[in-house]
């Protein structure tokens, strides 16, 4: 009997022990070593930087270490606000830019001074005011991706145009003469636009002069049933329903047009860099490296001539959580990362730094260059704190998705629209 | 029955035998059901007990991301449940929760009963195979599951457009599963029902292989039709085996939340809505969680009125003689 | 009368009677129903499976290729090669065999305590057994990371495993107390005349009654323990603690989901609870005939 208990506690501690060791959670914030959430793009792609950014630190801290944590976009707001409750949070975090207003007004953030960051006299208009709140920074801009439209330049050739389109009536002209062409196949379409691409439906409301909401005396309004706004969107819902045969309810992640693209179901569509090797990626995109030959890309030319399409500017910000205990730590460990030899990595791998300085590092790359070049126009989502509870809510998707099936006109979607986003902005925090 | 066996020697002594036992072992006796019981509520307090206490009261606070930064909530008293009772979101969501659980766990129960009679008339080498197809349909990862069912169902290349319009049900080319609210909650019904029948179906069938052959053979002899038997003799032996998994399932379908967060990307409209995801939405999306936890509580109050009758059932059935 | 042995394997015992050939025709006629029913059911997987085995070009098609023509391993390399994939099913290991075998003893022991005594709170903790798996699991995130946070079980194995069985218990228990109140009394008596205790009884005569219960809720454990997300993505911080799902589920929300390759990993994150089946699949067998005599 003896003999049996004592076997079955060596047994239970024999169990526990790789199991407690096989975690890492000791190697939390300790004077020498801090965590770090960077999303999985990072480290899908441009691990390079992030590797720099810590051989860096490392040299500056030697006894240092650094535990880089890496998150995906669905589950990271949790584990944040849970990590937040229990007062474990990481050292530095990676958030969107249009969700860090909300964190910043609830003091989530630990207040930084921009000047002892580099190249932050340069920081892209855009990114910047996603970091900047009351008057103080919180947070560092990490990278953004800007829009450009990648089309097949053989089906271009085939309707007669030899080079992009430089104005918005001539990009009107191609598409038509490809669903005239093409567009008997009722899987073709000219222009492959996901209904609920709301990015691009709000440049349009931009290109017009609408704005989503505005400040006036402390309380916001949303704007989206203003006459320029509507004239935008109608100009969307006549482009969309003409050129694309693409579903209305699915954005523009599922699926990625490319796999269309590749599949020849398309002549061209709105895209981030990045998404060009999905075309002809063997195991995704399913077009092989050679249709790489037959692809171009321009920036989506906006409705007054000279201009392009406003892009939004969406991208990453890095910040310290104002309970991280290694604060000093992971500001440098920040410096490096955003610094001009990391963010030149970031861009090669096909976004926008985070400096205008930096603008011009990929402009003898044929494939990215269009998109540094359409960022020059961009728009950024209104600085309201709760601005990432409109987009939450998905309610800017579902009036696009209710604009183009008709299930609501164009004026009463945006009637609802405004009057949600108005009740959201103003909502007490 | 014969004169030796055990069963027989029971029915002459009393149910139980008298004796007078020794103080020692009588209090162990009276203690071991409580001994018996301790490890596994030492775990389920363990884990649950401050978190239930901490849902309850969250549900009477204001907080959002700025109270959770400070750790300090605002108390409100039951302003968030007159809230949530005047919203109509809240309601529609509630009947939408009470319909989509209804058809699942009627769907499930029946089908699950009808695969299990049917597992037990098939030849050993199908029913292996059966039994397979089933466990490795619930061994498929719920994430997995959804995406392979949404690549089906793909608005592009999906095998069930291709297939419904081959076989002349309609010109499903293109066809968006999820536009219509309708079509979007069959597919989504589908699923749920698909992942949940091996479970039920494998749980009845070991029920009824406890149930005796001799009784069911006996009765066909006697001339009763199939569904006789099954009614007089199977189904209420099995009774307890279908108090469980009716409650189960009603448990679980009325908190259903990956399937419909997932196959909608995790950007459902509010035609998608149920109180689990309402929930979730509330507290994650939009930070109030205290909103978000009054939700739960509904939820699980109302859970616990449904299930009132079931609970009378078990605790009846229960009683040891 | 024929007495065949109750709850022996039905295939094997059959009452002997001349097959006539509507019994033939009627044994094919059922035979070809399940097998429908399993083709039905097992679609998804299939598709899953030979996803798995096409290379791109076949997997975005503009026909369905129903059958992979050109089989490729390089989805599967491609999965494995995936950073931690291997720590991932180390971790799921662990984490599911803890909560399997930790589970089954413990809800055997309340399962008999709630079937075969009567006591003071017994209506009381049924009813608790059940209340407490109405609980919505996603409203509780925050508090269970709070409580395991304040132990230091956050980021930990060990966290996950008492998080699961929680979870787990109380359906394991209540369906083990299920099966033993199917079984009758006079079993339990049977024992004690020969003289060993009571608890004596329970496990030598019980439990192989209940085989299939057990089996039941093992593999129910197994899958839950297994398949779980929710909780594991809050709870999981470093990517050398992650379990096969959150593994997965990383696979399916990066950037440029590759098809191939994911359904290789979903294929491999199956295979081992379908392992499992098969292992205990003679357990089930073996239950069913060392059951005691009935009568």
């Amino acid at each position: 009997m003896r003999t049996r208990i004592i076997t079955a506690v060596a047994l239970a501690v024999a169990l526990a022990i790789p199991a407690s060791t096989a975690s890492g959670g000791t190697t939390r914030a300790s004077a020498s070593s801090i965590t770090v959430w960077l999303m999985s793009d990072a480290q899908n792609g441009w691990p390079a930087a992030v590797a720099n950014a810590t051989s860096q630190f490392k040299s500056q801290h030697p006894g240092a270490d650094v535990n880089i944590q890496y998150q995906s976009w669905d589950s990271v707001l949790q584990k944040f606000d849970a990590s937040i409750a229990a007062g474990d949070t990481p050292d530095v975090i990676e958030l969107g830019n249009s969700q860090t207003a909300k964190y910043m007004a609830a003091g989530a953030f630990q207040a930084i001074k921009a000047k002892n960051y580099p190249n932050s006299s340069t920081w892209l208009g855009g990114l910047k005011q996603s970091c900047t709140y009351a008057g103080k920074t919180y947070c560092v801009p990490y990278y953004a991706g800007a829009r450009a439209v990648i089309y097949r330049k053989d089906l271009y050739r085939s309707v007669g145009a030899r080079s992009a389109p430089k104005t918005y009536s001539k990009f009107l002209t191609i598409n038509k003469k490809l669903m005239k062409k093409y567009g008997r196949n009722s899987n073709f379409s000219a222009f492959y636009e996901p209904g609920q691409n709301w990015y691009v439906a709000m440049s349009f409301v931009i290109d017009y002069g609408g704005k989503i909401a505005v400040q006036k005396g402390g309380k916001w309004k949303g704007t989206l049933n203003s006459p320029q706004a509507i004239a935008g969107l109608t100009a969307f819902k006549k482009m969309t329903l003409a050129f694309s045969r693409a579903s209305k309810t699915n954005d523009e992640a599922h699926p990625y047009p490319s796999i269309p693209f590749a599949k020849g179901r398309a002549a061209s569509f709105i895209g981030n860099g990045w998404e060009w090797p999905y075309v002809f990626n063997p195991k995704g995109g399913a077009a092989p490296a050679s249709f790489a030959k037959k692809m171009g890309a321009y920036p989506m030319p906006g409705r007054r001539a000279g201009t392009f399409l406003p892009t939004f500017l969406g991208g990453s910000d890095v910040g310290i959580p104002s309970s991280s205990k290694n604060k000093s730590l992971a500001a440098d460990w920040i410096k490096a990362f955003t610094g001009t030899a990391s963010e030149t990595m970031i861009a090669k791998a096909g976004n926008i730094a985070n400096s205008t300085k930096l603008l011009g590092v990929n402009a003898k790359n044929p494939s990215l260059a269009p998109f540094a070049r359409a960022a020059t126009y961009s728009w950024f989502v209104p600085s309201a704190p709760n601005w990432v509870n409109v987009e939450s809510s998905n309610l800017l998707k579902t009036m696009c998705t209710a604009i183009l099936t008709n299930r609501k006109s164009v004026a009463q979607a945006t009637a609802t629209a405004s009057a949600s986003i108005t009740k959201i902005l103003n909502a007490k925090s | 029955m014969s004169s030796r066996s055990p069963a027989a020697a029971a029915s002459v002594a009393p149910p139980y035998l008298r004796r007078r036992r020794p103080l020692g072992r009588r209090l162990r006796r009276a203690f071991a059901p409580y001994g018996l019981l301790l490890p596994a509520s030492a775990v389920i307090a363990a884990v649950l007990a401050y978190p239930l206490y901490y849902l309850v009261r969250l549900s009477f606070q204001h907080y959002g991301l700025f109270q959770l930064v400070r750790h300090k909530g605002e108390a409100i008293g039951t302003a968030n449940y007159t809230e949530i009772f005047h919203d109509s979101v809240f309601w529609h969501t509630l009947l939408r929760t009470v319909a989509v659980t209804a058809v699942c766990v009627v769907l499930t129960v029946v089908l699950a009963t009808l695969i299990a009679l049917l597992l037990a008339e098939l030849s050993s080498w199908v029913r292996l195979l059966l039994t397979a197809g089933l466990i490795f349909v619930w061994a498929t990862p719920v994430v997995v599951a959804i995406s392979v069912w949404s690549w089906m169902i793909d608005f592009e290349f999906g095998v069930a457009n291709w297939t419904l319009t081959k076989l002349g049900v309609g010109k499903f080319n293109h066809h968006d599963w999820l536009a219509n609210p309708w079509s979007g909650w069959s597919v989504i019904i589908s699923l749920i029902v698909w992942g949940a029948i091996p479970f039920v179906a494998i749980t009845l069938y070991a029920g009824l292989t406890q149930v005796s052959r001799e009784l069911v053979e006996a009765a066909s002899i006697d001339g009763a039709s199939r569904w006789r038997i099954f009614r007089d003799i199977t189904l209420p032996l099995l009774k307890p085996i279908y108090v469980i998994v009716i409650s189960l399932s009603i448990i679980w379908d009325f908190q259903v939340f990956n399937q419909v967060w997932l196959i909608t990307n995790t950007t459902p409209s509010p035609d998608y809505y149920v109180m689990a995801v309402y929930s979730y939405v509330t507290s994650f999306k939009i930070s109030e969680y205290g909103l978000g936890s009054a939700i739960a509580v509904v939820m699980v109050a109302i859970m616990a009125l449904i299930s009132v009758f079931y609970v009378r059932q078990m605790v009846k059935l229960g009683d040891v003689e | 009368m024929s007495a065949p042995l109750a709850g022996a394997p039905l295939a094997g015992l059959r009452p002997v009677r001349r097959r006539s050939r509507r019994t033939r025709a009627r044994r094919w006629g059922v035979d070809a129903l399940g097998l429908l029913v399993f083709l039905v059911m097992i679609f998804p997987v299939y598709w899953m499976v030979a996803t798995a085995f096409k290379p791109g070009g076949d997997i975005i098609a503009n026909t369905p290729v129903w059958f992979p023509t050109h089989p490729t391993l390089s989805n599967f390399s491609d999965a494995i090669d995936r950073p931690y994939f291997w720590t991932s099913v180390r971790n799921s290991l662990i984490v599911v065999v803890s909560v399997v075998v930790i589970s089954l003893v413990l809800a055997f022991l309340a399962a008999l305590a709630l079937a075969k005594f009567r006591f003071y709170g017994r209506k009381a903790f049924i009813v608790l057994i059940i209340a407490v798996q109405m609980v919505p699991l996603n409203a509780l995130i925050i508090p269970i990371y709070l409580v395991l946070s304040k132990a230091h079980q956050v980021d930990k194995l060990s966290g996950l495993v008492i998080t699961y069985l929680t979870f787990v218990l109380p359906f394991t228990i209540w369906t083990l107390r299920g099966f033993l109140l199917g079984v009758p009394r006079e079993l339990e008596e049977a024992a004690q005349v020969d003289g060993s205790t009571r608890f004596g009884a329970f496990v030598r005569i019980l439990l192989p009654l209940i085989g299939p219960g057990l089996v039941a809720t093992s593999i129910f454990a197994f899958i839950q323990a297994w398949n779980e997300y929710l909780m594991a993505s809050v709870l999981v911080h470093s990517a050398h603690n992650q379990t096969l799902t959150l593994w997965l589920a990383g696979f399916i929300t990066d950037r440029g989901t590759a098809w191939g390759p994911l359904m290789a990993g979903a294929t491999l994150t199956a295979l081992p609870v379908v392992l499992f089946f098969v292992a205990i699949q003679r357990r089930i067998a073996f239950g069913l005939t060392s059951g005691a005599v009935r009568g």
